[in-house]
């Protein structure tokens, strides 16, 4: 499904990716773990285009695409979905609104009907109660005035509505408490299939336990230094990065 | 000085039109106009709008043309009376005047040039008396009705909402035909003791009209005024609100909305007078520009001695869409009375690019993107209008004239 091959990328000059190689097939759940500043965030940022980042070497195929080719809306229609570390509030734009002009752009683009407003509200009525999320969040603006553990949850609700092929967690799991954190892994969970992929960024291993990764790889100075299976993220937690680090010199 | 000679000769040509009380209110108006000076930039008043520019227009006086609109209640065109219905107190100024429904108070002499002006022609002119304990609904077109001419035209609407009437007040104004326009309006509107009005007034973009309007609000105690501004750019366009708070309680929710595109222009000056105790004043006004436009926007709250426990808030926010685009803004507070509550606040700013990016990720295109986030932003003011069926309607037609941001 995804193809990363050398990827380099930089902001404002300052080189951050070194050379990521990465395969993700359908149906798998890949693990990114590294330190603060390792890259984990940017390299979620350059799959989903944002123009911060310059790509300066590598390819990344998507669906036999080339991803770095797509404007950023073009890769969410085409299935690639990032759930925000810090969500963006959008003070005015009512959440239900938003998230059927949203819908709708990617039915449009598929050369689907649009959903109509009957539809539309049966269709999120199965996910808002899979995220336990209160019916009156959609009425207000999206993410404004939310708790922290409400905008993650509302980062993964909206990806139940969307139905991604590819779906990027960027730090999904901090600011939650544990029972959000158990019930945004189940809304990611009943996602799973053989269809789709996800790959998590994250810096805890926490997080891990709910969802179960496939692969596991651990990022260091914008390189994957280490992958594994999810034994590799218990390693980390118990030995810390930089002894896993020194490891991978050795 | 082509305008003020043709202003000279209209004004005489006129004047055997009016009689009695309206003649002498007419001829004082001139007189005190033609013996100031005509505003420039020079004027702080006027510094980022030149109304000389109007005195180089060979204008011609022009009251005549008709117009025919179903969903209007009352149609003015070029300021003269075409339509009224029966279920309305309504009339032309000169007989409003005559039979007492109209105060000849309002037309003192003005420091505002174009005030006396206005009431120097004010040959036609249209009053509404909104009764005491009744709710009104009322639709008023008044259409600048252009037969390729360079005209004058000076409408004229005076508004009374009587002791505790509940009233809505939709107000179009309408550019039609082809020519230059010197627009002159104004609207006298007057709130009695407990009287609630809400006035929505909502024009279009006219890049040949030079508009000059002035709304000028005098509320007794208790009473409520709501006002909602939608305003476009034009050659010169220029409203200015003046909000007289004269008895205790009284309220003013000031709402505006302003477009600026291409080269067009567009000035914004109001003022509250807060001159009793315990009134309070809400004011937001949102623009958007685009092109090489210019927008002003200036807000002055003054707080006389007597008013204590005034509540005072205004707000000017401002969305550029273009590096040409230019706006000036400025709240100009004078306070006088040592127990108020005032704030104010301006900004200038883009779209906010995390929102647009946001939006972006989860499919929408960057005109999609921008369209929803601008809808929210015009949504803040359009919000307030309590009409449902307004409101609805100015929210389509507000997209419709959205600036592009070319």
């Amino acid at each position: 499904m995804l193809k990363i091959t050398n990827l380099h990328a930089s902001v404002e000059g300052n080189s951050i990716l070194k050379g990521i190689n990465l395969e993700v097939k359908a149906g798998e759940t890949h693990a990114i773990m590294g330190p603060n500043g390792s890259g984990k965030s940017t390299l979620a940022q350059v799959l989903a285009g944002h123009d911060d980042y310059e790509v300066d070497k590598g390819e990344v195929s998507y669906l036999g695409k080339d991803l770095l080719e797509m404007d950023v809306d073009e890769r969410a229609c085409e299935g690639v979905f990032l759930a925000f570390q810090y969500p963006v509030e959008l003070p005015g734009v009512n959440n239900t609104y938003f998230l059927k002009s949203a819908l709708n752009a990617q039915r449009k683009y598929r050369g689907e009907s649009e959903i109509d407003a009957m539809e539309f509200m049966d269709l999120i009525g199965d996910k808002i109660k899979l995220l336990n999320l209160k019916d009156s969040l959609l009425k207000r603006p999206v993410n404004e005035g939310f708790s922290g553990g409400e905008k993650k949850r509302n980062e993964i609700f909206q990806m139940a509505v969307l139905e991604p092929k590819l779906a990027l967690l960027d730090e999904t799991d901090s600011g939650l408490d544990i029972d959000a954190l158990r019930i945004v892994a189940g809304g990611v969970n009943a996602m799973r299939s053989k269809d789709n992929a996800t790959i998590i960024v994250t810096h805890y291993q926490r997080l891990l336990n709910y969802i179960v990764p496939d692969y596991v790889h651990v990022l260091v100075d914008g390189k994957i230094i280490s992958s594994g299976d999810k034994a590799l993220a218990l390693e980390l937690e118990e030995k810390g990065y930089d002894k896993i680090i020194e490891e991978s010199k050795a | 000085m082509k305008a003020l000679d043709n202003f000279k000769a209209d004004f005489e040509n006129t004047l055997q039109l009016s009689k009695g009380l309206i003649k002498e209110i007419r001829s004082k108006a001139f007189e005190k106009f033609i013996s100031e000076k005509f505003p420039t930039r020079r004027d702080e008043y006027w510094k980022y709008s030149d109304p000389s520019s109007i005195l180089k227009l060979d204008l011609n006086y022009n009251d005549s043309g008709d117009f025919k609109d179903d969903s209007y209640d009352i149609i003015l065109s070029n300021g003269r009376i075409v339509k009224t219905i029966s279920k309305f107190k309504t009339g032309n100024i000169s007989d409003g005047l005559d039979n007492g429904d109209v105060p000849k108070e309002i037309f003192k002499e003005e420091k505002n040039p174009f005030l006396n002006l206005n009431n120097a022609f004010a040959v036609n002119g249209c009053y509404l008396i909104l009764d005491s304990k009744t709710k009104k609904d009322v639709k008023i077109l008044n259409v600048i009705n252009n037969n390729s001419d360079c005209q004058a035209v000076y409408p004229k609407l005076v508004i009374i909402a009587k002791k505790n009437s509940d009233s809505t007040v939709f107000e179009e104004v309408k550019v039609v035909g082809e020519g230059i326009n010197f627009v002159n309006s104004v609207v006298d509107i007057i709130l009695e003791d407990g009287a609630n009005l809400e006035h929505i007034i909502l024009d279009d973009y006219a890049k040949d009209t030079y508009s000059i309007s002035n709304i000028c609000v005098k509320q007794s105690k208790d009473s409520n005024f709501r006002s909602h501004n939608f305003s476009m750019g034009k050659k010169l366009a220029r409203r200015d609100y003046n909000i007289e708070l004269l008895g205790t309680g009284a309220n003013c929710d000031l709402y505006g909305l302003y477009f600026v595109d291409g080269e067009n222009h567009i000035d914004h000056h109001t003022t509250v007078e807060h001159k009793k105790e315990h009134c309070t004043s809400n004011e937001h006004y949102k623009g958007i520009l685009s092109g090489k436009s210019v927008g002003v926007f200036n807000g002055r709250i003054h707080v006389h001695p007597k008013a204590q426990k005034t509540d005072a808030i205004q707000n000017n926010q401002n969305l550029l869409l273009t590096d040409d685009a230019i706006i000036h803004t400025k709240p100009e507070l004078e306070i006088y009375a040592d127990d108020v509550k005032c704030t104010h606040g301006a900004t200038v700013g883009q779209l906010d690019e995390k929102a647009l990016f946001y939006l972006r990720t989860r499919g929408l295109n960057q005109k999609e993107a921008q369209g929803l986030l601008m809808r929210a932003y015009v949504g803040e003011i359009i919000d307030h209008i309590s009409n449902g069926e307004i409101r609805t309607r100015m929210m389509n037609i507000v997209l419709d004239r959205l600036p592009k941001g070319d």
